[in-house]
This record gives structure tokens, sequence and C-alpha cells, in this order.
């Protein structure tokens, strides 16, 4: 019995001086591993709005809306309720252009509920895209104007034949 | 260094006597400044030692411990007991309520009076009492009826089981650590401290009376209600012992209280057994006090260690090892040790 008592003692004061294992986590953080699914990033310059990762998603975390400016599709909502998501990545795996995908940030609690569904569309990104697609319509019909214009010079004959 | 406190009592002696006090003023205001830094110094270790319990478990199970509040975490006990000031003090409504809010009021008085009679350094003891190891002895017991009493009067089952536990214990395990302190005596034939500690200039009882130490060693662990033995508020049996009710600061009083008599018991180890305030290996240069609460501090380490080591004992496991083991062990210890003096006495003189 005394034997069992002293190994006993001496385990625990081998543990006193051997080093300690706390990762003490706001300051350190573990290594996470590379398929490690956190918190959705998306990028809202690469999506090309196809709806396959609305359709992949097996419980409909993912609400897109679209508007046609100048033929163009123009995203101008893209919601995540992350409450429902389960991390499965389809969406990820669906994108073609890899428009959504996971980081590694894990920290998801929030002090409200509403601040868990992420909005990744803004207002005014909606508004930069549509003025960049309305200034690169306008750019590219006025390059079709001075190309009619330059055609018409090179051959005036055609252009009346034309008109 | 090594006057420093016989210094400041003499300096204020004097200084009192020069305002023209009569002397029996003098001694009375003395006495109560003693008293008053000895409280100072209970409370303060009390804080120190629960800091210091929470960084050797954590250090024993390879984690860092508190180290958040204050430098190193120094502060976090201060802030714990802040917090349950700041409590609300619960009474059970079926609470016998004097006897209730009685308990952690009083538990603090059998400590704080028997640290009177403690040696802390050469000449430094508040009361030199020719019976100091007795009153110590009648004293401290008297905590068990304050916390049964705590037990009783908390009108739950819980408490009053935990209650009678600390009866039983404290009973069976007084006659041990009794008996232990008796080889003690016989060698030094007095029941002062101080006389004590002056018997083992040259060699400490430690290593005349090995058994004797052991045997107080595990009892004294068993008086402080402390792991293996902590039957008392055996957390997965009785939640929390006589102390379940008890809520905000008087759940602190006992607490803390706990504290106290681990360093009380340390106090009493290191004045019988470890040579109290004298130096080992003459290394006077250090000051006699200090060497005594080093001596003090290693035998607290030694009872977490033990705390943080051991799983708790069943309830019929202690009352065999304390009646069937350590009782005539202790009995026997005396039994060696007067033979051992008759011998000693016949062929020296």
């Amino acid at each position: 019995m005394a034997k069992g008592l002293i190994k006993g003692l001496g385990i625990t004061l081998n543990r006193f001086f051997k080093p300690k294992v706390t990762v003490q986590y706001p300051e350190e953080r573990l290594p996470l591993p590379d398929r490690f699914y956190g918190r959705p990033e998306f990028y809202y310059d690469k999506c090309i709005a196809c709806n396959m990762c609305v359709n992949a998603c097996p419980n409909r975390v993912i609400k897109l809306e679209t508007e046609t400016v100048d033929k163009k599709k123009v995203v101008t909502k893209y919601d995540f309720d992350q409450q429902y998501c389960l991390f499965c990545g389809l969406c990820q795996e669906a994108c073609p252009k890899d428009a959504i995908k996971f980081s590694k940030d894990f920290e998801l609690t929030r002090y409200h509920r509403p601040d868990i569904k992420i909005e990744f569309v803004k207002p005014e990104m909606v508004e930069r895209k549509k003025a960049e697609i309305k200034k690169a319509a306008a750019e590219k019909a006025a390059a079709e104007a001075a190309k009619a214009r330059e055609q018409e010079e090179q051959n005036p004959a055609a252009g009346k034949e034309g008109s | 260094m090594e006057n420093l406190f016989v210094n400041m009592a003499s300096g204020m002696r004097s200084l009192l006597a020069s305002a023209g006090l009569p002397d029996t003023a003098t001694d009375f205001i003395l006495m109560f400044l003693k008293l008053g830094a000895i409280l100072v110094y209970i409370l303060i270790s009390a804080l120190w030692l629960v800091y210091m319990e929470r960084k050797v478990s954590a250090y024993m199970q390879c984690r860092i411990g508190p180290n958040r509040v204050g430098p190193l975490g120094l502060l976090q006990t201060t802030a714990d007991i802040g917090k349950l000031i700041s409590k609300e003090i619960i009474i059970p409504r079926c609470a016998d309520k004097k006897l209730f809010l009685l308990g952690p009021i009083l538990i603090f008085m059998p400590p704080l009076a028997v640290f009177a009679v403690a040696p802390f350094g050469k000449d430094m003891v508040a009361i030199d009492m020719n019976i100091g190891v007795y009153y110590f002895l009648a004293v401290a017991s008297l905590s068990t009826v304050i916390v049964w009493m705590s037990g009783w009067a908390s009108n739950n089952k819980y408490s009053l089981i935990g209650g009678m536990r600390v009866v039983a214990q404290m009973v069976s395990y007084e006659m041990p650590l009794i008996l232990s302190i008796v080889g003690v005596i016989i060698l030094t034939g007095t029941l002062n401290m101080s006389e004590i500690i002056r018997a083992q200039e040259n060699v400490w009882f430690i290593f005349l009376q090995p058994l004797g130490f052991l045997i107080y060693l595990i009892a004294g662990v068993a008086e402080t209600n402390r792991a293996p033995f902590d039957l008392v508020e055996g957390e997965s049996e009785i939640i929390c012992g006589p102390f379940t009710e008890y809520s905000g600061m008087g759940f602190a009083m006992f607490f803390l209280a706990e504290y106290a008599n681990v360093v009380l018991v340390s106090v009493m180890a290191t004045t019988l057994f470890l040579g109290g305030w004298h130096a080992p290996f003459g290394l006077t240069f250090i000051p006699s006090w200090i060497w005594f609460l080093l001596k003090v501090y290693v035998m607290i380490f030694l009872f977490m260690w033990f705390r943080w080591t051991y799983p708790r004992v069943r309830v019929d496991q202690l009352m065999e090892f304390g009646w069937k083991v350590l009782v005539p062990l202790s009995i026997a210890n005396i039994f060696v040790t007067g033979i051992g003096k008759y011998l000693y006495q016949t062929i020296r003189w």
C-alpha cells in the first residue's frame, strides 16, 4: 500500500515540473486543419449569379436575388443564414467561380440573434457593380459607334448603301 | 532583520511608556497589537494559500492556473472574495437563523485563538504559555463544534450528514494526533512551545520521532478536512457538507477558515517536529522567523501535494484506518519512546 502512495506522490511531483499543456486561447491558438470549415466568405465580384450554391445547399441556407441590368445579372442579395448551416461545404464545391469559400474563423458567437445571419451584399456594392456595368456598356457602345464611324469613313459607299 | 519584529515591539513599548501610560495599559495595548498582527497574518496567508492551492493543483495537472487577475494572477483570490462579499446571504426558511449566522462568525475564532501561542521566531510569541501544546489541542478542537453547529442549523440533510461526519472524523483523528505529540512531550518534558523548540537545537524531533511525525501528518490532514480525508465536504456525496446552505461571505469565511486551519496544523508540525525557528546546516544569517515561515510553507505544500495526489477514502476505511492503525501505532510509539528515554537515562546516569 505504502509503495503505491509514494509512487503517486512521485507522479504528481514529476508533473509539477513538466511543461504545461495549456493553450491560452485568445492569445495562443492551435493550428487548424486544412479542411476546416468555419465562417463562409463571399467574393462579390467573382459571383456570376448562377444559383448553383443555392441549389446545392441541403438546408436552403443561401438566399440569392438578382437584377438584370443591361442584359447582365447583378446580385442584389446574398444572405447566408448561418444558424441553419451544417458546414458541409457543398456550396463551395458547387460554385464554378470559387465565389463562396469557408474560412478558418470559428468564432461564430453573436450577442443578438439577427446578427447570426450574414448579409454579404451591401447596397453600395450593388450600386458600384451597376455603375460598372453601365460604364462598360457605354464604353462598348462608344467603341462600337467609333468602329462604325471608321468603317463609314473607309467605305462611305457601303455605308450609304446600308442606309 | 533577525530582531525586526522584536525591536518593533520593544520600540512600541518604550514609546507608550514615554507617553506616560501605566504598565498594565502598555501591556494591554501591546497584546492587542500583537493579536491584530496575527489576525492580519492569518487573513493574508489564507488569501495567499487559496492562490497557492490553485497554482499547485494546476501545476500538478500540467496546467497554468490563475494568471489573469493582477501580476501572475496574484489578485485572483482578492477578486473572488470581493465577489463573494457582494453576493446575497441567503438564509433558508427552516434554518435556525441565529445558529446559522453564528457559524461563520465563530469559525475564525479557534484558529485565531490558537495562533496566540505560536512561536513565529526567536522570542516572537504573542503569549508564552507554559501549557501551549495543551492549549493548542484544546482550542483547535473547538472548531468541530462550530462546524457541527452550522450543519445542524442549516436544517438540510446533507448539512446534517456532513456535520455528523465532522464530529466522527475529528474525534477519531484527534486521538492519534494527540498521542503522536505525546512522544515529543516525553522527550522534552514540557508543554511550552518555546521550550520544545529550544530542545530541538541539536536535532529535530522528526529524526527522533519519525513515526510520530508520520502519524501527526496523516491525522493533521484529517483534522483539516482535506483530501484524501475530505469526507466532510465530499462534493460527490453530500454536496458541500455543513457548508451547503451558506452563500456569499458566510461561505467565504468557512473557506478561509479551512486554510487558517491548514496553517495552524503546519505551524504545529514545524514547532513540534521540524525544529521551529532553528536554522538547519548553521544557516543562521537568515532570520529565524523566515526559517519558521519557510518550514510552515513546506509543510503546507506537502498537504497540497497529498490533496492533489490521492483520491478520497470511504467512511468505513477512514474509521478503520484511524482506530485500527493510527491509534495502536501511536500508542506503540509512546511505549517505545518511553522505554528509549528510560534506557538513555539509566545508561547516561
